[in-house]
């Protein structure tokens, strides 16, 4: 019994931070209406932000978010500036360019390739960590801290995302791009200006993402792919354009992916995963929480 | 005409020299090299032919081979691009046309498996410096000598070395936990395992495999932590070894070893990035640059001034590969293809200067596999210059003053 307490604490914390890894995706995808396929890269960039920031000034760990988050806002904002909107006008009567996501590919692979050139394929991680390997104990039971930083750091970070989209005048510009692009830009919104926006956000997200996974994790030019694909799951299982779905997502994954080893080999609970994302797709197109009808 | 005359009559003047020198020195031996020179394995390959080049070097300023008049050692080399088909073609054309007197390479087990076989048919001894697949020396071929350990040694001698520490700190070791990479290599490293636990009466209380793209290894770390076992064997990848690595030591597993098989456990930046945790951990090796053998530490340095990095398992295996052949060439007095053979077949090596291995002898079986061949253990310790990997295993090899620490000290 203690060993599934102590398995579902690990699960949520790490699926809290898998669903912060994804909100970006859920985000862009539900603005755009693109499937942004560069999402594990700027995860990447993020984590050699954070990296770099970390061992340059010597902060901790977490303060660099104040510093890695403006730095992938603007990065996101400008990526979708200068690379993506060229083509977005290209096709503006297409309603879901597919050249777009072609784009986001390359993109992907120009960033991975990049950092693989210029930082090598050496594996990194934080030097000197005070964090790293720090567990809190409770008789038999361990919990990560840096995991729980990261659990902590994910409900804040989707709950201002909401407050955002909710509450003020620009988010409220962004959900109705979201909903319908014609119509907003009838209204005198300006469409692109959303979009780069949105993608900032993505982008951002990404890397405040990538500041919690730093403390315990590796950083490596193809360290985004892992969480790429995990990403697109749990964005589908919570539903396409929603931040609370992609942390339930997250969570439901992370779940299994922690609890599920205890009873079979750890290489099962990846078919079971692959295998909830098949039942979702005929079951509940639309995800979790994910609305029914495509506006 | 005038350009004919220019190009054509000079040229031909100069292979006639050429041919003509080549004459006048018949007696060089003539050692044929197929390896990866380009392609996917290049950067081994050109390790192999730099080693080969300043063993000849060595061999060849010393006198070459006395029993043949001083005759000199000439290395010939033709590029296998890591293709099976290109392999065997040009061990035909190193046999036919270039008239060598042995073969040598070809690393890629895939080259090596079907090249041996044209050597074999015009019985031209072929020395395998490294090629590790296990078939390489099982074809009953008379001509095919091995030096390097082949697949299935691994294993073993990771279970000899955990027998031998047990042994000598008198630790009684009982429940092995198996954890390794969901690929062809770890599987097969697992099969022999549980194979190898059973023989030696060990209890096998964890046999997991585990996908090398996990991006959280705290359940597997959990199930290693909750079998409670003695002694945790991995296979690993290089991401998933770090991540292991730092989880293992995050849970305080309480382990009295862990064994570990190269790969991403022997990467370059995984001391780096595992750390502290790192420490004490065992690596198996085909070669370290501390092995306490005369001369291993000389021809590090020269092999290094020369290509500005340490010799590796492969290298080193090239390098004695052709003090073997000189050994064989010096008993067998003669270049006839059988007599070499037979005087390779003889081989005993124990000491000299191209014995740098960790084992203590150069000695063939009926299959022409170095009967000796074994591999090196390493400690991942920190004694005062950071963290370094520490040649423990051998006895024979290992680094003077070290004494490993097992069980793993509490960190």
């Amino acid at each position: 019994m203690l060993f599934i307490i102590e398995d579902s604490i690990n699960g949520i914390l790490m699926g809290s931070i898998y669903g912060l890894t994804a909100m970006g995706l859920t985000i862009i995808f539900g603005v755009l209406k693109v499937i942004n396929f560069a999402h594990g890269s700027m995860l990447m960039v993020g984590m050699y932000v954070t990296y770099w920031v970390v061992v340059l000034t010597g902060v901790n760990p977490y303060l660099a978010i104040f510093i890695v988050a403006p730095v992938m806002f603007l990065f996101g904002y400008y990526l979708q500036d200068i690379v993506i909107k060229p083509i977005f006008i290209a096709e503006k009567n297409v309603r879901e360019p597919i050249t777009v996501i072609i784009v986001t590919t390359g993109i992907w692979y120009i960033l991975d390739n990049l950092v693989l050139l210029v930082f090598g394929p050496q594996y990194r991680s934080l030097p000197e960590n005070p964090l790293r390997g720090q567990m809190l104990q409770f008789a038999d039971m361990f919990v990560s801290v840096p995991k729980l930083y990261g659990f902590i750091i994910s409900i804040i970070t989707a709950s201002a995302i909401y407050w955002f989209f909710q509450k003020t005048t620009m988010g409220r510009a962004i959900r109705a791009t979201s909903m319908d692009r014609e119509a907003a830009s009838l209204m005198g919104i300006n469409q692109f200006k959303v979009y780069n926006i949105a993608f900032g956000i993505g982008a951002a997200t990404a890397g405040i993402a990538a500041v919690t996974l730093v403390p315990f994790n590796n950083v490596f030019p193809t360290v985004g792919v892992l969480f790429d694909i995990k990403g697109f799951i749990i964005v589908v299982l919570g539903g396409l354009g929603s931040i609370g779905g992609a942390l339930i997502g997250g969570i439901i994954i992370g779940l299994i992916e922690s609890v599920g080893p205890q009873f079979m080999t750890a290489t099962w609970t990846e078919a079971i995963v692959y295998g909830l994302f098949l039942v979702v797709l005929f079951v509940k197109p639309s995800g979790l929480f994910g609305q029914k009808n495509d506006w | 005409m005038n350009v004919i005359r220019k190009i054509v009559v000079p040229t031909l003047a100069a292979s006639l020299i050429a041919t003509s020198a080549i004459g006048a020195l018949a007696e060089n031996v003539k050692i044929g090299n197929i390896i990866p020179l380009s392609g996917p394995s290049a950067t081994v390959g050109q390790q192999g032919k730099a080693a080969r080049e300043m063993a000849i070097e060595e061999i060849n300023a010393a006198g070459g081979i006395q029993s043949l008049g001083g005759a000199k050692l000439e290395l010939l080399y033709a590029d296998s691009e890591s293709k099976p088909e290109k392999g065997v073609a040009e061990a035909e054309r190193l046999i036919n046309t270039e008239k060598v007197n042995v073969l040598t390479g070809c690393w890629n087990s895939a080259v090596t498996y079907p090249t041996t076989a044209v050597a074999e048919r015009y019985g031209i001894p072929f020395v395998v410096p490294v090629s590790v697949s296990d078939k390489i020396t099982d074809q009953g071929f008379k001509t095919v000598f091995r030096i390097a350990a082949k697949d299935s040694w691994w294993t073993r001698d990771q279970f000899s070395f955990l027998q031998d520490m047990e042994k000598e700190f008198g630790t009684k070791v009982e429940k092995l936990a198996f954890v390794y990479e969901n690929g062809d290599w770890g599987k097969g490293f697992a099969g022999q395992w549980k194979e190898l636990a059973e023989k030696a009466g060990y209890q096998v209380v964890l046999d997991e495999p585990y996908p090398s793209t996990a991006t959280d290894l705290s359940p597997v770390v959990q199930k290693i932590r909750r079998s409670r076992a003695d002694v945790l064997m991995l296979v690993s990848n290089a991401a998933d070894a770090i991540l292991l690595t730092n989880t293992l030591a995050e849970y305080k597993v309480d382990l009295k070893a862990i064994i570990t098989s190269g790969g991403g456990h022997a990467d370059p930046s995984f001391l780096k990035a595992a750390g502290n945790s790192a420490r004490y951990l065992f690596d198996i090796v085909e070669w370290e640059t501390d092995v306490n053998k005369p001369g291993a530490k000389e021809a590090n340095e020269k092999y290094n001034a020369i290509n500005g990095q340490n010799l590796t398992g492969e290298a080193v295996d090239a390098y004695v590969a052709m003090y073997v052949i000189k050994d064989a060439l010096e008993r067998a007095g003669s270049l006839d293809p059988a007599k070499i053979r037979e005087a390779l077949a003889a081989t005993d090596m124990t000491s000299g200067p191209g014995m740098i291995v960790g084992y203590d002898a150069i000695k063939f079986d009926a299959t022409g596999q170095n009967e000796n061949a074994s591999l090196v253990m390493v400690q991942v310790n920190d004694i005062g210059n950071g963290l370094e990997r520490i040649t423990i295993w051998p006895k024979s090899a290992r680094r003077a003053g070290y004494t490993p620490v097992f069980p793993m000290a509490k960190k």
